[in-house]
């Protein structure tokens, strides 16, 4: 099937199926690091294990509300054409606070005296959450990447480029939710 | 989904955006098909290295021996031996096969076989190259560090690869270099799978696409859902190492804490037994065309060809565990693995038996992609059958780590994509750089190469057998091994026949390359009817000037309603019916 306007097709088609694709494969990294959680939590006599057990509370909660914002001033982005740029900066404020809130988590772990090399718990809680940031750090360059072309050339934005940001964002947001629930919350 | 046409690009005229920074699919697919080659000499020259010093312990290595190992006079030292299979398998695997196979065959082939004029994202693509390329050079770097490069075997287990196990940044290195090149390996997944999705000709159904692009289409999607599993392990084991987390270390490696080595093992093998598909389904793919076009017939059964390689590449996801029967897993486990690997003969047994059916009866051509074809056929049967001892738990506690299981995987893994490598580029050769390669020396090559491969990796397995395990620097200071002296120097000896035997393709594809007064080759030389043979060789810039309309399948060989002397119809022409 030929269509009248092969370019503007072309984009929408390799936007949905390439980025879906890259999700799943982004996605199978945690995975990854999850099957590790629950092979290690299976095997713990006790859970949560005495090393863990005086983890800060607060911090990954407030991150975690931080994060839910995101998703939703990105999703107000996409939505309200007319405020696009305040939301835009919404979302590039909300994202930074995230990776401070996390490393304040860092520095919290180390003051009670979680060490990266106190075991299995508290390695996973340091090492999954790197990952996740050093992804979160890929989600806000796609930001910047977004906003040059919203201050500079708004008319190159298109409802898929939205759409694309739109899905790692909230996708990042998904794997923290998964992440605070397991290390954090259960 | 529906089909986009992509725009024609303007022609690249400088040499960098030409040659070095190219977006277009046929020179990235050549950027790694140099770059496969070269680490195919490098894995060869430490393949040499393995076999010289199991056959002549304590023998300097001839001609460059004094160069590689001035300290011990020539003789490969105990320590740098695990060194050498290491990156022999490491380099084998990753950068030469999989620069060969899905980089470069996968670059080149599937938007010309599927009528596209180039990827879907050339950028990603170019990215995809020299994520790798960088990949490469880290893992060079690594040889001249002091302790010299990673020595814990290509699986790296822990706790060979912990920092008990492996001092020097070496190991840290490989872990880096192997995750740059999950990552741009992933990459090319992502564009190889939305290309086929996207961007395949009007009229080119999935059932109409050539195997080559079937068998590369499944390669993809394994590589997306699986090479991230192994990017997590050698993330976690890279902070083992650097930031003193401990998820593997455990018993006297562990300063703290206790991980579990075994886990490991599991994320490597989630990804490590999918792997050796992604590697053998291009080659299955190339073959299961070849095949076909130099049979003058129709695949034999291509629809359940293609469903097979599915429903392999769905199984392939799910039998891991025959990988680690020894481990201690519940018996109920490897049970289960033992019947799902099992299963896999059948589908492999369905493809098979299409291939031989494809044969029965052609007008068989014995041009040099056939006879390398044919070697996969037979290799790859022996390497599969092989694979049925290794599948039942009972056996595979005994053939564990022996050459039993060397010869296994050389024979699928290494022979017949080795051999399913030289045939494609045999046969794209005149599309990729419009010459044909010498026939003569090619059919040379062949048979110079197919001969002592077979003795290689038969004598491996006889060797197994007998109880000889990998990985030992001597084995035979023990006595019970003494008496395979002999065939081991056999083998070693049809090694370096088959080493030497490279050196005519070497000579064949440079002159091909390079040569003077060397013919340009006409479009189709092959009489084969699959889409890139319609356009001029070498491929131009743009692929297709006009978007081809496909109306047939790629095998539509021996209609005896065609007229005008052919016997080959081209996908773009409706089905020729009496």
């Amino acid at each position: 099937m030929m269509t009248n306007n092969p370019g503007k097709e072309l984009q929408n088609l390799r936007n949905s199926v390439g980025m879906t694709v890259a999700l799943i494969s982004f996605g199978m990294m945690f995975a990854t690091l999850f099957l590790g959680y629950f092979l290690v939590r299976s095997n713990a006599p006790t859970w949560p294990p005495v090393e863990i057990s005086n983890l800060p509370m607060l911090l990954p909660f407030l991150s975690t509300l931080v994060m839910g914002l995101s998703s939703f001033t990105y999703f107000k982005l996409e939505k309200d054409a007319s405020h696009r740029k305040h939301f835009w900066f919404a979302t590039m404020a909300l994202g930074i606070s995230f990776l401070v809130l996390q490393w304040n988590l860092w520095g919290a772990l180390k003051a009670s005296g979680i060490l990266v090399s106190n075991g299995n718990v508290p390695s996973m809680v340091y090492a999954f959450t790197w990952l996740h940031a050093a992804h979160i750090v890929m989600g806000l360059m796609l930001l910047m990447w977004l906003g040059h072309y919203l201050f500079r050339k708004p008319e190159a934005v298109t409802a898929l480029t939205l759409l694309n940001v739109g899905k790692f964002w909230h996708f990042l947001g998904a794997v923290w939710l998964l992440m605070y629930l397991m290390l954090f919350v259960l | 989904m529906a089909f986009v046409e992509q725009h024609i690009h303007d022609e690249p005229k400088t040499f960098w955006s030409k040659y070095i920074f190219s977006f277009d699919h046929k020179v990235i697919g050549k950027q790694f098909l140099w770059s496969g080659i070269f680490w195919l000499l490098v894995g060869g020259l430490l393949a040499l290295l393995i076999r010289w010093t199991l056959a002549y312990p304590g023998v300097p290595f001839p001609v460059i021996g004094n160069l590689l190992f001035p300290n011990s006079g020539g003789v490969v030292p105990p320590d740098t031996y695990a060194m050498l299979f290491s990156m022999h398998g490491t380099i084998m695997i990753f950068f030469a096969i999989t620069a060969i196979l899905i980089g470069a065959f996968g670059n080149f082939c599937i938007p010309l076989l599927i009528g596209a004029r180039d990827m879907i994202f050339p950028t990603l693509n170019m990215l995809s190259f020299w994520f790798g390329f960088g990949a490469s050079v880290l893992m060079i770097v690594s040889f001249f560090l002091p302790l010299g490069a990673a020595a814990g075997g290509w699986t790296s287990y822990p706790t060979l690869s912990t920092n008990l196990g492996q001092p020097g940044a070496g190991q840290t290195l490989w872990l880096i270099s192997l995750f740059l090149f999950g990552v741009s390996s992933t990459m090319g997944a992502v564009n190889y799978i939305t290309t086929v999705i996207t961007l395949r000709a009007p009229g080119m159904d999935y059932f109409k696409m050539p195997l080559t692009v079937w068998g590369l289409f499944l390669t993809s999607i394994l590589n997306a859902i699986f090479v991230p599993v192994l990017g997590a392990g050698l993330l976690l084991l890279t902070f083992d190492r650097v930031f003193g987390t401990t998820f593997f270390l455990a018993g006297a490696a562990a300063t703290s804490g206790k991980g579990d080595p075994i886990l490991f093992q599991h994320v490597f093998w989630i990804f490590g037994h999918p792997e050796v598909y992604i590697l053998i389904l291009p080659a299955w793919g190339i073959v299961s065309d070849l095949l076909s076009f130099f049979a003058r017939k129709p695949a034999f059964g291509y629809k359940m060809t293609a469903l097979s390689l599915s429903t392999i590449t769905i199984l392939s996801t799910v039998v891991y565990g025959h990988h680690m029967y020894t481990t201690q897993m519940s018996p109920l486990l490897t049970q289960s693995f033992m019947t799902l690997t099992m299963l896999i003969s059948i589908p492999s047994a369905i493809f098979f038996a299409n291939w031989l059916g494809t044969l029965w009866k052609g007008s068989i051509r014995f041009t040099s992609p056939m006879l390398f074809s044919l070697g996969v056929v037979f290799v790859f049967g022996l390497g599969g059958l092989t694979g049925l001892y290794l599948a039942s738990t009972s056996i595979d506690l005994y053939l564990h780590d022996t050459y039993f299981v060397v010869g296994h995987f050389h024979y699928t893994m290494a022979a017949s994509v080795l051999l399913g490598g030289f045939a494609g580029i045999y046969f794209w050769m005149p599309k990729m750089f419009g010459r044909m390669m010498d026939e003569r020396l090619a059919k040379i090559h062949f048979w110079t190469t197919m001969i002592p491969l077979n003795g290689i990796f038969t004598g491996m397995m006889i060797m197994g057998y007998a109880g000889m395990h990998r990985r030992l620097y001597n084995p035979f200071i023990y006595e019970f091994m003494q008496r395979l002296i002999p065939i081991n120097t056999f083998v070693t000896l049809c090694a370096i026949a088959m080493g030497l035997a490279q050196i005519i393709f070497l000579y064949n594809f440079f002159k091909t390359i390079f040569g003077k007064n060397i013919p340009q080759a006409s479009a189709n030389p092959w009489d084969v009817g699959t889409l890139e043979w319609q356009i001029a060789s070498p491929a131009p810039y743009y692929n297709f000037k006009e978007v081809p309309v496909v109306k047939c399948g790629p095998h539509e060989f021996g209609n005896p309603n065609l007229k005008d002397g052919r016997d080959f119809q081209y996908q773009t022409e409706e089905l020729v019916k009496p």
